[in-house]
């Protein structure tokens, strides 16, 4: 698949902070891209940059194999944009809303208000679309700020940390929306988050940022292969454990927590098969014994030494 | 254009779902005018009547023509007798209980003729006055008020007064020997009977008698001595000049504060995040500038309008009369008052700054540009300072068109002052906006 965006070497300063230390990715087109990072990483920053709202100090931006050219009605056509903060005529009603932002966008009469409709549908608040934001949800708010910003049915769109800060209903009902627009509508999608969970379920591919830098990129199943464990078993802390510790820590790695051992299994005890047998004839009952898969968190871990969420 | 137009739109839509907003663009100003003009306007004669204790202790028929005149003046109330608070008794005033109760307080001014108003001995008239001078506007009304009666009255009181001087500079038998030989002499020359000519001269005959009524020749006579003819010569049609005068003052004040905080709406967009994504879309950051300048100008001319035709349908304040002068005058103060917002929002932070510091100088640019009062009240640097302002500008302006009905020479200076103004606050605003970029 072609890349429909290249950053290269994108650097970013604000006074002595370095927000971005030179940041490069290709982002194919119909991909689902996610940025994985913790607060302060710079991903609203790479964000704005994108999307043309502050210029970077270094590096280029190519939009279809072409330096990006911002201001120029076709980018800006191209791109929809969900800031991370709620973006709103919040006292106007919806549909007030959608009808200015639509008609900047240039859209007008019966092709805006036909998409008005759509866009409302989409995000189930047809309903509601007489109402002033201000009486919205967090949670409405969240899926309108995304409306307003798809209306012109953008090609790529941005997402900074859409969910922010709301329940898991809204949460999901912006998941199927995204997804719908990703798989049905062939859209390229770059959405931020510090949500490993997020990351997860929702993208191809991913990029891990940390202090302004990309620390890993790939699939999920790549970014997981780059652990040395891809399992940890953890096993409970009762008599029988604790006496026989010495020969868990012959099977690989063992940390010792609070109520539980951490076994991240050596080479030899690598498949499940090899190890339960072992574990069995040590005496350890098989219900206190938890297999947790590596995840993005672990991935984040190994890589900074620090979780992702504090 | 079409994207101005666009975010023109928007800024009414918001306007107009801002309840506060409306009410301190239309109604405040609406319910300020109405009180301000009820006060100043002349016209009501519900004007009340400032009380003054008034004692006449004289019996001259001059005296009585000022308690007459005083009874039906519509500025002054002269009181001559109050009931007591304890007992139900009334008790007129004399001379003692009436300086009692102005050193209590209990009024500001007491005017007293004594008996010896029309003295014997003297060509000056005797009035006592005892006043508290707490309100020195109410005391300087007062004794302008009196004054005028007492100058009215005169002529009628004159030739007394002559004739008591005349008579005790050369005493009373020579005095008798002039009017017989005076009254002869008229006799001879004009037929007229000498005695009934004596009789006229006669000092207790013009003193007792009622001849002292306009129509007598010796009153005629010294009234054209003492001729006083004010002929106001500007606002005379006025059909109310309190209020004429007082509506430019607040309108202009009212319409710099609603374009301030139409102005620094840019903020509110910003902090909101709005601002933000209007520049992701197609929309230029001159573009969202201008659409501001427009929404500013097109409110602030509406608002003028809707609070000159509210002065009209109220107070009958004459607006159409000079319409097109009055018209270009709201134009030129408008877009004076939309470069002071647009600098305001161009040199501050926030909201709260731009809020703080633009109350601050509309305040001090109402006081000192006459606003609130006339700027002749002032000190004379003041005044200087007074020209530094719009509201100066534009509340002259006013006063030339509703008041002096002026035709555009008149306001030319204004017109000239109040663009230029406008076009020099202006640039730096925009040159502010260009250098520090306030939109993000
Ligand atoms: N306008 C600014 N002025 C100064 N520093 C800034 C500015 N914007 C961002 N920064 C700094 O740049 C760094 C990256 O910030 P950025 O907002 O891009 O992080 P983020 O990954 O989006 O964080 P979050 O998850 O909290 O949204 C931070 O250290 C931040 O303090
Ligand atoms: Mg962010």
């Amino acid at each position: 698949m072609e890349n429909i965006l290249s950053l290269k070497n994108i650097k970013k300063n604000y006074g002595e902070i370095a927000a971005l230390k030179g940041v490069s990715l290709d982002i194919e087109r119909g991909s689902f891209l996610g940025i994985l990072g913790p607060n302060g990483a710079g991903k609203t920053t790479l964000m704005n940059i994108i999307i043309g709202l502050i210029a970077p100090d270094e590096g280029e931006i190519l939009l279809e194999n072409s330096p990006v050219i911002h201001r120029s009605n076709d980018v800006i056509q191209k791109f929809g944009y969900v800031p991370q903060e709620i973006a709103l005529y919040e006292e106007l009603s919806a549909i007030k809303n959608l009808e200015i932002f639509g008609g900047l966008y240039g859209l007008k009469g019966k092709a805006l208000r036909s998409r008005i409709s759509e866009v409302l549908e989409l995000v189930g608040l047809y309903e509601r679309k007489k109402d002033a934001v201000k009486t919205f949800s967090g949670g409405m708010k969240r899926r309108f700020n995304i409306a307003c910003s798809i209306l012109h049915s953008p090609e790529i769109i941005l997402c900074d940390e859409p969910t922010v800060g709301i329940d898991p209903q809204s949460r999901n009902a912006i998941f199927d929306m995204l997804q719908r627009m990703h798989k049905a509508e062939g859209k390229t999608i770059i959405y931020t988050t510090h949500y490993m969970e997020e990351a997860e379920r929702l993208c191809d591919k991913l990029e891990i940022i940390d202090n302004g830098k990309i620390i890993a990129e790939g699939t999920l199943a790549e970014l997981i292969n780059l652990l040395a464990k891809k399992q940890s078993i953890k096993i409970l802390k009762e008599s029988r454990a604790i006496s026989v510790k010495k020969e868990l820590s012959s099977l690989g790695t063992l940390n010792e927590l609070e109520f539980h051992f951490e076994l991240i299994p050596g080479t030899e005890y690598s498949k499940l098969h090899q190890l339960f047998p072992k574990l069995e004839s040590l005496g350890i009952s098989e219900d206190n014994i938890e297999i947790s898969r590596a995840t993005l968190e672990d991935v984040f871990l190994n890589l900074t030494g620090r979780r992702l969420r504090d | 254009m079409n994207t101005v137009l666009m975010l023109f739109k928007k800024d009414t839509y918001r306007f107009l779902s801002d309840k506060p907003a409306l009410l301190l663009t239309f109604i405040l100003p609406a319910v300020l005018i109405l009180i301000f003009g009820e006060i100043f306007s002349g016209n009501g004669g519900q004007q009340s009547r400032i009380p003054i204790i008034f004692v006449n202790e004289s019996s001259s028929p001059a005296a009585k023509i000022i308690e007459e005149k005083l009874d039906s003046s519509k500025a002054l109330k002269p009181v001559k007798s109050i009931k007591t608070s304890d007992k139900n008794k009334t008790i007129f005033f004399n001379e003692k209980t009436a300086k009692d109760y102005v050193e209590k307080g209990k009024f500001s001014t007491a005017v007293i003729l004594p008996k010896n108003f029309i003295s014997d001995s003297s060509a000056a008239l005797n009035i006592k006055v005892y006043y508290d001078p707490k309100d020195e506007i109410e005391y300087s009304l007062i004794m302008g008020n009196i004054q005028k009666i007492i100058y009215s009255t005169i002529p009628s009181v004159f030739p007394a007064l002559l004739q008591n001087k005349w008579q005790k500079e050369i005493g009373p038998a020579q005095a008798k020997k002039f009017k017989t030989s005076m009254a002869k002499t008229v006799n001879y020359f004009f037929g007229v009977p000498a005695d009934s000519i004596e009789k006229y001269m006669d000092l207790s005959y013009i003193s007792q008698s009622h001849s002292l009524n306009a129509d007598s020749a010796a009153s005629n006579f010294f009234s054209e001595l003492l001729n006083f003819q004010s002929t106001q010569v500007v606002g005379k049609e006025i059909s109310n000049p309190g209020a004429t005068r007082m509506v430019g003052g607040w309108a202009i004040m009212f319409l710099l504060f609603s374009i301030v905080s139409a102005s620094i709406s840019l903020f509110e967009e910003k902090q909101q995040g709005t601002l933000k994504r209007l520049l992701t879309m197609p929309v230029s950051r001159n573009q969202i500038i201008w659409s501001k300048y427009l929404y500013t100008t097109v409110l602030g001319v509406i608002q003028l309008a809707v609070m000159f035709i509210f002065a009209w349908a109220v107070f009958n304040v004459d607006i159409f009369s000079n319409f097109i002068n009055l018209f270009l005058m709201i134009i030129a103060s408008t877009l004076a008052a939309v470069s002071f917002g647009m600098l305001i929002t161009s040199f501050t932070k926030s909201l709260s700054q731009a809020n703080g510091i633009a109350t601050i100088l509309i305040l001090i640019m109402s006081a000192i540009g006459g606003s609130w009062f006339p700027v002749f009240l002032l000190p004379e640097w003041m005044q200087t300072i007074s020209k530094t302002t719009i509201t100066y500008w534009s509340v002259d302006g006013f006063l030339q068109v509703l008041w002096r009905h002026s035709d555009l020479s008149g306001i030319l200076i204004n017109l000239v002052v109040l663009l230029g103004i406008a076009g020099a606050v202006n640039a730096v605003a925009l040159y502010r906006f260009k250098k520090t970029d306030i939109l993000t």
